[in-house]
């Protein structure tokens, strides 16, 4: 411990000097307006940037790349809460609750809660990062395909089990985002899938224009084809802060999203969409009043923001304890070591003492930097929505159009962001929830290949899933969630789903 | 248009033509295209070269991240580019392998091989086999001789289906008469991660990636693919060496232009090469990534690059559709 803290001390030497500072600094910059960009997400803004950095050392170039990866889970926030408009895919999530709050006047503490939030789990998951690298990593790279198919199996029962409304509603959509996701080339065989010689259908339908289009799109549709212009939400700057029942309903929220984001990140190929995802169900299932969520819920913004924040420093993990990319953005970053000399790998702490533990410190740096940046933007922030829609919303079109492009250069992807917003435009109509097609096009890649990898590993035998302690446990916790989502069935409860039914039809017939 | 206007005017095209032809090239910017997304092997040498040839040519070379579809769809887009010497294609191995996959599966082809004309081979890095260190093979002789014994049974990954990982093991399997299961993953960190991880048995990769594992003690290094013993690890012999023939193996980068680009522009783009690869700054910037310089041009790298061609091609042939559980 002690010798943790002596190093720290030489951390935040390295951090603080100035022109470290400066580069963690504009890495922060450039995160937030990367975040805030519909459609540009910290993948794409880190790519772009990655030559600039050739001309740095190694430890500015990679203080500066991961303010851009955490700095963009602080922006992403932004648009979802105003417009909801995913700033980037790991902020879909917010877009439900949070938009739902700036409806209500609560813009302004969405968005301080979201920062506060990002800041918390930032921080916390730095501290995790620091203490707990070494084993954490060893046992993340025991998660190879069989036990990975076997967490995204629990995960996406999980998700089932809590979405609300109309079950049926919620799995439908759930099974078309799937089935969306298993376009492109199959990547057991080679094979192109539903690509009708479209050779940028190859690589799939990718998750931002599908998110952009459904969220985005399909609100800028919807609210042109209301018959009165939807009222100007005028914040007061007495509103902008989040009131003392607000906190004290982040509070745990904001905890549990910082563990369980950081455990989610460190398993090699998850994405932060995930644990957002997770954390929200998780939140929702913990709820006094779970009916609230998808109508302002603080804890919907709360729990997801925080996760998503942490699942960076997670990522960092395997990456840094190991030199294993645990994800397309860490493998950037590595690449930026690489161009350096300086090899990532288990001997990083040992050889590159200083690189190691300034980027540790500056990381504790960057995080206070976001919250001063972040704060006092929200309140100018809030005043965009004071702008009249016919001016705001086609400039959004705009911005979302150059986003998704901006990400591949791929003018397919404008096309398939404009099918997705038609597509959630009418879905909205007929009532139905998007978030899900946005999770099955993430998770049907990746539980595909899961699933695959482990029966070519095994030969074709399927015991491989229980034969191993690690696949074995989770979908154990599967099966016993089957189970429980069987009871209401035998004891005749009502649970708060059929509640929240009740609920609803109550509100129609008064 | 009357005939008589139309015959008026192609002299006057032609002598335009002409004068551009005669034009000093380069007069304006020119694209590299790097078929992958930027910190990849092929971006992470196509930088430098970019950097390198700018100096050389005095001309401003930008690179061009046209990623898609394992690269496809970037080389597709510099195949039907205008033959100018103004778009140039930076691409690996995988040039070569993606028509003989299309061909395979029957789909029209993205490109064809010959719709590039070869310009300069900047570097090619023979892959090497490792296993993590606690599997009881320590020679390339003994992994062999286990997987003669239980065919199918020992594991590799690779950085997916008829990619170069996959290719160079495939190549190996054939020279050996050995059977080995294969287990694609989405891209070489991907696979990197599996077998340190321990859910594979074997890997074929770039000699920089594993050399901090293999320096860690996690990863033991058996032999390599090239003609020479790599320079990091002299007491890893090569596979030719113990007498497997035809499996030689390089992840290459090489620049390219559309075909149909004139020559004396090739010519210029060719000296151009050669003086940007002994560059200083050049030879630093690899140094720094561990990848050797290799560098051939004109026939030498068209005898290489059909060679190799060739072998992969008829690796592609003979691993066929795969068929999986």
């Amino acid at each position: 411990m002690a010798e943790t803290l002596g190093n720290l001390a030489v951390g935040f030497g390295v951090a603080l000097s100035p022109p470290v500072l400066f580069y963690a600094f504009v890495g922060c910059v450039v995160g937030t307006l990367v975040g805030v960009l519909p459609g540009v997400g910290p993948l794409a803004g880190i790519s772009l940037l990655l030559p600039a950095t050739f001309g740095l050392d190694a430890t500015r170039a990679i203080v500066m790349l991961a303010g851009i990866y955490y700095g963009a889970m602080y922006g992403g926030s932004t648009t979802s809460i105003l417009m909801r408009i995913p700033g980037e895919a790991a902020s879909v999530m917010t877009c439900i609750d949070g938009y739902a709050m700036a409806r209500k006047g609560r813009a302004g503490a969405a968005l301080a809660i979201a920062a506060v939030g990002s800041y918390v789990a930032g921080t916390v998951s730095v501290v995790a990062l620091m203490l707990l690298a070494p084993p954490l990593a060893a046992f993340a790279l025991r998660f190879g395909p069989p036990e990975y198919f076997a967490l995204l199996t629990l995960g996406l029962l999980v998700l089932a089990y809590m979405s609300s409304g109309s079950m049926l509603k919620a799995l439908a959509m759930a099974a078309l985002g799937l089935l969306l996701g298993m376009i492109g080339i199959d990547q057991m065989t080679g094979y192109f899938r539903f690509a009708y010689g479209i050779v940028e259908l190859g690589d799939g339908i990718g998750v931002v224009p599908v998110a952009v289009g459904l969220f985005g799109l399909a609100e800028i549709l919807a609210t042109a084809g209301q018959p009165t212009p939807p009222e100007i939400v005028k914040p007061r700057l007495r509103e902008l802060l989040p009131s003392r029942q607000e906190w004290r309903e982040s509070a745990w929220p904001i905890g549990r999203g910082t563990v369980l984001g950081f455990l989610i990140g460190i398993v090699p190929g998850s994405a932060h969409i995930i644990a957002s995802f997770v954390s929200y169900a998780v939140e929702r299932k913990l709820a006094k009043r779970p009916e609230e969520f998808g109508r302002g819920a603080v804890a919907g913004v709360a729990g997801p923001e925080s996760a998503n924040n942490s699942a960076t420093s997670g990522a960092f993990v395997p990456m840094l304890a190991l030199g294993v990319p645990s994800g397309p953005i860490p493998a950037v970053m590595l690449a930026a070591l690489m161009v350096h000399g300086v090899s990532p790998g288990p001997l990083l702490v040992t050889q590159q003492p200083e690189l190691f533990w300034g980027f540790i410190a500056s990381m504790y740096v960057g995080n206070v930097v976001l919250l001063i940046l972040n704060l006092p933007l929200v309140g100018v922030f809030v005043n965009l929505l004071r702008v009249p829609y016919p001016i705001l919303y086609p400039s959004i079109l705009v911005f979302c159009i150059l986003g998704v492009y901006a990400v591949n250069s791929s003018v397919v992807d404008i096309w398939i962001m404009l099918v997705m917003g038609a597509l959630g435009y009418v879905l909205r109509k007929l009532d139905f929830e998007t978030a899900p097609i946005v999770l099955g096009v993430v998770l049907a890649p990746m539980l595909e290949m899961a699933l695959r990898q482990s029966l070519a590993m095994s030969d074709g035998r399927y015991a491989i899933f229980v034969a191993r302690p690690i696949s074995g446990v989770l979908l154990a916790g599967a099966g016993a969630l089957v189970l429980l989502g069987l009871r209401p069935l035998v004891t005749r409860t009502l649970d708060w789903r059929a509640r929240l039914a009740l609920a609803a039809k109550g509100e129609e017939h008064p | 248009m009357t005939l008589a206007r139309v015959c008026a005017l192609v002299p006057c095209l032609l002598l335009a033509a002409a004068a551009a032809a005669q034009e000093p090239y380069p007069t304006r910017p020119i694209a590299l295209v790097v078929p992958f997304p930027p910190g990849g092997v092929a971006d992470l040498t196509a930088r430098p070269v970019a950097a390198a040839l700018e100096k050389v040519l005095k001309a401003p070379v930008g690179v061009v991240n046209k990623q898609g579809a394992a690269g496809a769809v970037g080389m597709q887009s510099v195949a039907t580019s205008r033959p100018d010497g103004y778009t140039l294609l930076l691409a690996l191995s995988s040039i070569s392998i993606i028509p003989e996959a299309d061909k395979l599966f029957g789909r029209p082809p993205a490109f064809t091989v010959d719709q590039f004309a070869p310009i300069a081979l900047i570097s090619a890095d023979p892959t090497i086999l490792v296993v993590p260190a606690d599997k009881p093979w320590k020679t390339a002789k003994e992994f062999i001789e286990d997987a003669q014994k239980r065919p199918g049974q020992i594991a590799f990954s690779s950085s997916g289906v008829y990619g170069t990982l996959h290719m160079a093991m495939e190549l190996l399997s054939h020279a050996a008469g050995i059977k080995l299961r294969h287990v694609p993953y989405a891209g070489a960190g991907p696979a990197l991660t599996a077998i340190l991880g321990g859910h594979v048995d074997a890997l074929a990769s770039g000699p920089a990636v594993v050399l901090p594992h293999i320096k860690s003690g996690k990863l033991r290094p058996l032999g390599g693919w090239g003609d020479k013993r790599v320079a990091a690890l002299p007491d890893v012999p090569t596979f030719a060496e113990l007498g497997y023939r035809g499996a030689e193996f390089y992840i290459w980068a090489g620049v390219f232009a559309p075909t149909g680009t004139p020559e004396p522009v090739l010519a210029k783009l060719r000296d151009a090469a050669r003086a940007a690869v002994e560059e200083p700054a050049f030879k630093a910037a690899t140094d720094k990534l561990e990848t050797p310089i290799v560098f051939k041009q004109g026939e030498e790298f068209r005898r290489f690059f059909e060679a190799d061609a060739r072998r992969l091609g008829e690796g592609v042939r003979r691993v066929g559709k795969v068929e999986t559980q």
